[in-house]
């Protein structure tokens, strides 16, 4: 059951897709997202599943892969349908029973809301797949540069994010060990009701945290003792430096949000 | 009574950059009363395989039968073979939770749904077991202990279940020589309770001086199985896997080339004996 979670989850490769810059990738998975809210036309949305498809394809991550991702979302996307369903109102009433009505434009909504959540998560998994967490926080910090400038402390920032990534895998099989350890002495984790499962969790999480502390304070002390001091004089063994595929990507979703900004104008 | 497992082999993530064959065609028979000891490298399928033994990992194929039932089945009764079998895990301490060592200890029995005076027995006992003092311990919290304290409190955990099979995976790793002795003191105890042992071990020489039964492992396949006797008479077998010898078993046998027939040794203690009744031999020939 921890194996559904792939957020976070990188999956090497050598394409063009992994080897973007990631500080590229970054910024261009925010104008996706920012794209994916203003597209509004059936048109809109086949040109973003083009996109994502073809960036897909060329990641040679498998398709399955990808939507494993979806899982967890399931539920949300079911939720905000129905709501959206129910409880927004239009003109156009095409069904009515008592005092259920649903109106064309809601529907139309609703299935727009969930197309959304759909889209957002395959985008950001697809950036997680193809980057692995360590280039994803060098380009984050390379990209919040700027802010230092008002105190803002990037580089502890992003130290703390490579940090919970790189526990993550960690964690989870740590959490599978002493739940199989709980299980091996009868521990139930699966039958119940909800109070009765949520008891069931101290003898999971109780052992969880006492690791996740130890962990935590054994790290700090590895790092204190290679004279780990923040980013002062700090210099890096991979500089990231753009190049000629980098600008290409960056043209060609230039390309895909000018269509969107057409369609939202025309349709 | 016994443990049969035929034809096991179990793939890690299947379909993914990261699959692997932990366990390959495995098939092995451990009887009843039976010490056996499981040995190979980090990453050759030790861990994977002792965790099919109560169903914690599903078998990609092959079946596991314990006592007659195969809990590869579907509808396999898996909390009557997690009673059978009692699995001690790696560094076992870090499963620890309660807030005294008494109800940590009586987890198990607890979940088995048994009666209160049923339990305290059961904890009595597990404390005797592992040489814990019952009414010092049983109120103090598991975390003020010592690690080699911590670890007893956590295979008494598992004795309170009262296994006929009980699995250890790795239990004196991160010991000291103390902690090490005392807890393969305590796992001999049990074993002379009559209860089946399988540990896994990365120390030849523990192997050498409690198992019956030697089954090595090299990547996910067994390489060497045999009594004692058996695998060290040929020690060249566990070389070639990458595995050591016991010292006395390396002793003996440079012994043997030269002529003095000290017999095959596996622990310090026979090597002893049998040099001291060669010398004694000689003497009264003198």
């Amino acid at each position: 059951m921890l194996g559904d979670i792939t957020i976070g989850q990188f999956f090497p490769g050598d394409t063009v897709v992994h080897r973007v810059d990631p500080r590229v990738k970054l910024v261009l998975t925010v104008l996706y997202i920012i794209a994916v809210f203003m597209v509004r036309s059936v048109v809109g949305y086949g040109l973003l599943l083009l996109c994502v498809l073809a960036i897909a394809r060329m990641s040679k991550v498998p398709f399955k892969y990808i939507m494993k991702g979806l899982k967890p979302i399931l539920f949300i996307c079911i939720f905000t349908f129905t709501l959206n369903i129910f409880f927004t109102k239009g003109e156009n009433l095409i069904f009515e029973w008592k005092f259920i009505k649903i109106y064309k434009e809601s529907l139309i909504n609703a299935v727009y809301f969930a197309l959304r959540l759909v889209f957002l998560v395959i985008g950001t998994s697809l950036l997680t797949l193809t980057t692995s967490p360590m280039a994803l926080t060098d380009g984050l910090e390379r990209l919040l540069k700027p802010l230092k400038k008002i105190k803002f402390p990037v580089h502890e920032l992003s130290m703390m994010m490579s940090i919970a990534l790189r526990f993550i895998p960690t964690l989870l099989e740590e959490t599978d060990k002493i739940m199989k350890a709980q299980i091996a002495r009868g521990a139930d984790f699966e039958s119940g009701n909800i109070f009765e499962r949520a008891k069931a969790m101290i003898p999971l999480l109780v052992p969880l945290f006492v690791s996740a502390f130890r962990r935590a304070d054994e790290l700090a002390m590895a790092m204190e003792s290679r004279c780990y001091r923040g980013d002062v004089n700090r210099t890096r063994m991979k500089t990231l430096k753009m190049e000629k595929r980098d600008y290409t990507a960056i043209a060609l979703s230039f390309v895909v949000l000018a269509l969107v900004i057409v369609e939202r104008s025309v349709l | 009574m016994s443990l049969v497992v035929k034809d096991l082999t179990h793939v890690y993530m299947p379909g993914t950059p990261y699959q692997h064959v932990a366990l390959d065609n495995v098939s092995l028979t451990i009887n009843d009363g039976e010490f056996a000891a499981i040995i190979g490298h980090t990453g050759s399928g030790k861990s994977t395989l002792v965790q099919h033994f109560n169903g914690l990992i599903k078998a990609t194929s092959g079946s596991i039968t314990v006592n007659g039932i195969d809990i590869t089945q579907k509808d396999a009764d898996m909390k009557q073979a997690r009673r059978m079998v009692g699995l001690v895990f790696q560094y076992p301490e870090y499963q620890l939770f309660e807030e005294t060592i008494y109800k940590d200890i009586a987890f198990g029995p607890r979940n088995l749904k048994l009666s209160e005076e049923e339990i305290d027995e059961r904890v009595r006992e597990a404390c005797a077991l592992v040489n814990l003092d019952f009414e010092t311990m049983k109120e103090k919290s598991p975390f003020e202990l010592s690690g080699g304290q911590k670890r007893r409190v956590a295979i008494a955990g598992v004795l309170a279940m009262r296994p006929d099979i009980l699995i250890l995976d790795e239990p004196t790793a991160g010991l000291d020589p103390r902690g090490r002795d005392e807890i393969l003191a305590l796992i001999e105890a049990w074993h002379k309770l009559g209860k089946t042992i399988i540990m896994v071990s990365h120390s030849m020489d523990d192997v050498a001086k409690y198992a019956d039964h030697i089954i090595a492992f090299k990547s996910g396949r067994i390489a060497v199985e045999g009594s004692a006797q058996e695998v060290f008479m040929e020690p060249d077998k566990l070389i070639e896997i990458g595995l050591d010898v016991p010292k006395s078993v390396k002793l003996s046998h440079m012994f043997m080339e030269k002529g003095i027939n000290t017999g095959l040794c596996y622990t310090a203690q026979q090597l002893k004996d049998s040099l001291k009744k060669i010398l004694g031999g000689g003497m009264n020939a003198g």
